[in-house]
């Protein structure tokens, strides 16, 4: 959701006069809504702007997307960080994996997320 | 009488190692949870300015959608379970002389792989300070502004968006970095 509410506000300022580059690991949310500049980091959801504790990694981050703010010649215009999380990416197939679920986890989250939910609405409401 | 074909080495990477389809996964998840699906959205045209001024001429705003530490609401630290109770519902604006205590407790991060101990991770203030020192840009903006992430697309289009141009012009920003959690 972090991702599409960044590429909704890179399009308002943008359409607004003011250059926008967004820093992000969600590609395919950002691609589908349609963003001038992107620079996409393939690390897990929380890391768009580098490594934990890794200031070079931070740096060189920050750097490509000033990069491509600077220089993207169009619209849509997405670079890939060359930084990668891990040798392994099996890290990529445990998000939301579905084959880990029992149907009692199953019953459990849904238990989970209308508890969340609640919560959410509350808070909402009051603000 | 069936074969099976020889394994063969190739160059490609693994089938798995390829950027994560959120979208997909997530409309797997919760259809199996019952919910409905969630429209995503999707434009054709995309909005495009070219920067007026050299980089380290320009004034450049940060925007994130960490949110403010809450006392009293539940774990928002490293790790944290997510956690409802720390969202926020308006766009807020903090001085960025100082280092405001941002968490993402309230977002779904990949929570298996990752922890959030590092803000540097999710907020580049510090790396735009240093980018402001050494003239790579012109000024980091005098605040970084934070929106909400809200599933409701007409409360962020109607009201947080602009909301938040509105506060990036009283900054004079000519450019922005947006990063999401």
């Amino acid at each position: 959701m972090c991702h599409q509410t960044v590429s909704l506000a890179a399009r308002h300022l943008e359409a607004n006069g003011i250059s926008t580059v967004i820093m992000g690991c969600a590609k395919d949310i950002v691609e589908l809504c349609g963003v001038p500049r992107f620079l996409f980091s393939d690390f897990p959801l929380g890391n768009s702007a580098g490594r934990p504790f890794d200031a070079e990694s931070q740096r060189q981050t920050l750097e490509l997307a000033l990069q491509v703010l600077e220089r993207a010649p169009g619209g849509r215009t997405t670079v890939q960080s060359p930084l990668r999380w891990s040798e392994d990416a099996a890290w990529k197939r445990d998000y939301l994996d579905l084959s880990k679920l029992s149907p009692e986890k199953i019953a459990e989250r849904k238990k989970e997320f209308d508890e969340v939910e609640s919560i959410a609405r509350a808070k909402r409401e009051a603000s | 009488m069936t074969t099976a074909a020889p394994a063969t080495k190739t160059p490609f990477a693994a089938d798995y190692d390829a950027p994560i389809p959120y979208m997909q996964r997530t409309r797997d998840y919760y259809q199996v949870l019952g919910f409905n699906p969630y429209r995503w959205a999707h434009f054709v045209d995309v909005p495009f300015t070219p920067l007026r001024m050299p980089l380290g001429q320009a004034r450049v705003a940060l925007i994130t959608t960490a949110a403010p530490f809450q006392p009293g609401v539940g774990d928002q630290g490293p790790g944290a379970a997510y956690n409802a109770a720390a969202k926020f519902y308006h766009v807020y604006s903090v001085s960025t002389e100082t280092v405001p205590d941002l968490r993402i407790s309230h977002v779904g991060y990949d929570r298996l792989h990752t922890t959030a101990a590092d803000i540097n991770t999710y907020l580049p203030l510090a790396q735009m300070k240093d980018a402001a020192a050494a003239g790579r840009i012109g000024a980091l903006g005098p605040r970084l502004h934070g929106v909400p992430t809200n599933r409701s697309h007409r409360v962020t289009l109607e009201t947080d968006v602009p909301e938040l141009l509105r506060r990036c012009r009283e900054d004079g920003v000519g450019a922005a970095v947006l990063v999401p959690s």
